[in-house]
């Protein structure tokens, strides 16, 4: 199987830092119309702290990388998403301090690792309408192909970016109950939920960026 | 706004070199991660208490770090929870084998880093362990919380589990400890005015000559409910109620009694306020045991004070008379 590495996780990382960037106002559009209106502002601070801090990242490991993705996100992403969106790169890190390169069955158990602590941390559950309603069904993609010694990781990155972003619709009709769009209850019902969309936008811009097409996605067994 | 204030991005960092600068031989100050700790910590043979919020409630929680109080304390900027970094340094700092204890308040921002840094602390084999204070009867939840507030009640909790620390308590004593007193303690407070954070500007809620909140949080957060200024008797009925009735506390309670400033009030107000409670105390038939008058846990420059009351036992009360020090401070 042909194993993720470091220099791919960087280039993971770099390429969700310019998706936040870029979408700074319209994730903060999609948050006023149910929450607060923070949402884009938040993540774009936070990733735009990883790249101010780029060239000085740890990278002895994926781990030890994540890790400080996971502190700069925490630290600098504001409100209850810095410590929820910190805590996914710190659980996904915590497994993987002495890798420097992982495979699909690695990158399965990181993101198991990462739907629980965003559960613990928000108190959040999957059917919420929060995050965890693209990443389970990405990390449920990532876990077909995590036996197969064929598979191919750009192939399982388009799949994933196929169901995140099915994730989007699939959603827009329930009530979130969790986080700050459940303030606002039965208003939330008919909105896009900020979180799911982010997550979306970034594994399809990563495809983008990797000239991965839906057309090499990993057929779903 | 007028402060006595330089770079007000510069605030908290200066506070705190002037803590440590007061202070030499106990202290040492750390300004990458905001954290004061005591000189002397860690050591082999104690547990060692941090605690970080924010900052704006000295003298809690920086100036509370002493001989049997906290060995380190990593706040944030005013009113904001510190980065989960400066809890993790704070608590790698501070490593003892007999474990660290973490003492926080009850507001989101605070659980949350405290909780990632005791998690990834942990998993790098630290015996760190963490118990939240919610003293506060105003409001059940706020605007801060989930659950009540931890007010003035924390410096009962700070000082117990520090005395106890220092006399060779094992970290699940403390736990336990911590879990009794904050247990038995019980607060409201109430604003007269707002407070201006320096990096703000401006008054965090606006309120009338005549008004005062009637179970202000510690950072402004509405509390039950606003209403026309009354005597000082009146405000004291009505504290003393709230907080003698949650409990309950019972006739023949010992207690110690605390009237904590908001940071804007004098002592001689002070004082007409714990006369006011003194004398319901003896009405209800408890025993002031011990008092406290002064600044705990303040919001800025705020005028106002809360009410506190904590329910004696052999053990909390031998805990509240050992010896203490710390920044905070008349003698």
């Amino acid at each position: 199987m042909k194993e993720i590495t470091l220099a791919d996780v960087e280039q993971a990382i770099r390429s969700a830092a310019a998706t936040a960037l870029r979408n700074e106002k319209y994730f903060s559009e999609l948050d006023a119309a149910a929450g607060d209106a923070d949402f884009g502002v938040s993540l774009a601070s936070g990733f735009r702290a990883i790249e101010q801090e780029w060239e000085q990242l740890d990278r002895s490991s994926i781990g030890n990388f994540l890790l400080k993705v996971s502190m700069l996100i925490t630290r600098n992403v504001g409100g209850c998403s810095g410590p929820i969106w910190g805590t996914g790169f710190m659980r996904a890190a915590a497994l993987t301090r002495d890798k420097t390169s992982i495979t699909l069955a690695d990158l399965d158990k990181m993101l198991t690792a990462s739907i629980e602590g965003i559960q613990q941390r928000g108190g959040a559950a999957p059917g919420d309408k929060t995050l965890l309603d693209a990443l389970v069904p990405v990390r449920d993609v990532v876990r077909q192909h995590a036996a197969d010694p064929d598979a191919d990781p750009r192939a399982v990155l388009a799949e994933a970016a196929r169901v995140a972003t099915d994730a989007i619709e699939r959603t827009r009709d329930w009530v979130a109950k969790r986080g700050r769009q459940s303030f606002t209850g039965e208003r939330s019902r008919g909105t896009l939920d900020p979180g799911i969309v982010a997550i979306a936008t970034m594994l399809n811009d990563l495809c983008s960026q990797l000239g991965v097409s839906r057309a090499d996605a990993a057929a779903s067994s | 706004m007028k402060k006595f204030v330089n770079d007000p991005a510069n605030f908290v960092a200066e506070m705190l070199e002037g803590v440590y600068l007061a202070n030499p031989q106990m202290l040492r100050y750390v300004p990458q991660f905001n954290i004061i700790h005591r000189a002397d910590r860690p050591a082999a043979d104690k547990v060692s208490i941090v605690q970080g919020s924010g900052s704006g409630h000295e003298p809690a929680h920086v100036m509370a770090v002493g001989p049997g109080m906290l060995d380190a304390a990593a706040p944030g900027n005013v009113f904001s929870a510190p980065p989960m970094e400066y809890c993790y340094e704070c608590i790698k700092l501070m490593n003892s084998p007999k474990g660290v204890l973490a003492l926080i308040n009850n507001y989101q921002g605070d659980r949350m880093n405290w909780d990632m840094a005791i998690e990834l602390a942990q998993a790098e084999g630290i015996n760190v362990k963490s118990f939240v204070i919610d003293d506060d009867v105003a409001v059940q939840d706020s605007t801060h919380t989930v659950g009540r507030r931890g007010v003035a009640g924390n410096f009962f909790v700070i000082k117990t589990c520090g005395a106890a620390a220092e006399r060779g308590a094992s970290l699940d004593d403390l736990l336990a400890l911590a879990k009794k007193v904050n247990g038995q303690v019980r607060t409201m407070g109430v604003a007269l005015t707002s407070c201006t954070p320096p990096a703000k500007g401006a008054p965090i809620f606006q309120i009338g000559e005549d008004e005062m909140e009637m179970g202000v949080g510690i950072h402004g957060e509405p509390g039950r409910r606003r209403d026309k200024l009354k005597p000082a008797d009146a405000i004291v009925d009505e504290l003393f109620k709230a907080v003698s009735s949650d409990l309950p506390f019972k006739r023949g309670d010992r207690v110690a009694l605390m009237i904590n400033g908001l940071g804007g009030t004098p002592p001689s107000e002070l004082y007409v306020l714990y006369r006011a409670a003194a004398l319901r105390c003896k009405d209800a038939g408890f025993e002031v045991v011990r008092s406290y008058v002064n600044n705990y846990c303040t919001s800025l420059e705020m005028a106002g004070a809360s009410l506190t009351l904590l329910r004696l036992d052999d053990e909390i009360e031998d805990l509240l008379a050992a010896p203490a020090d710390a920044a905070w401070r008349i003698f």
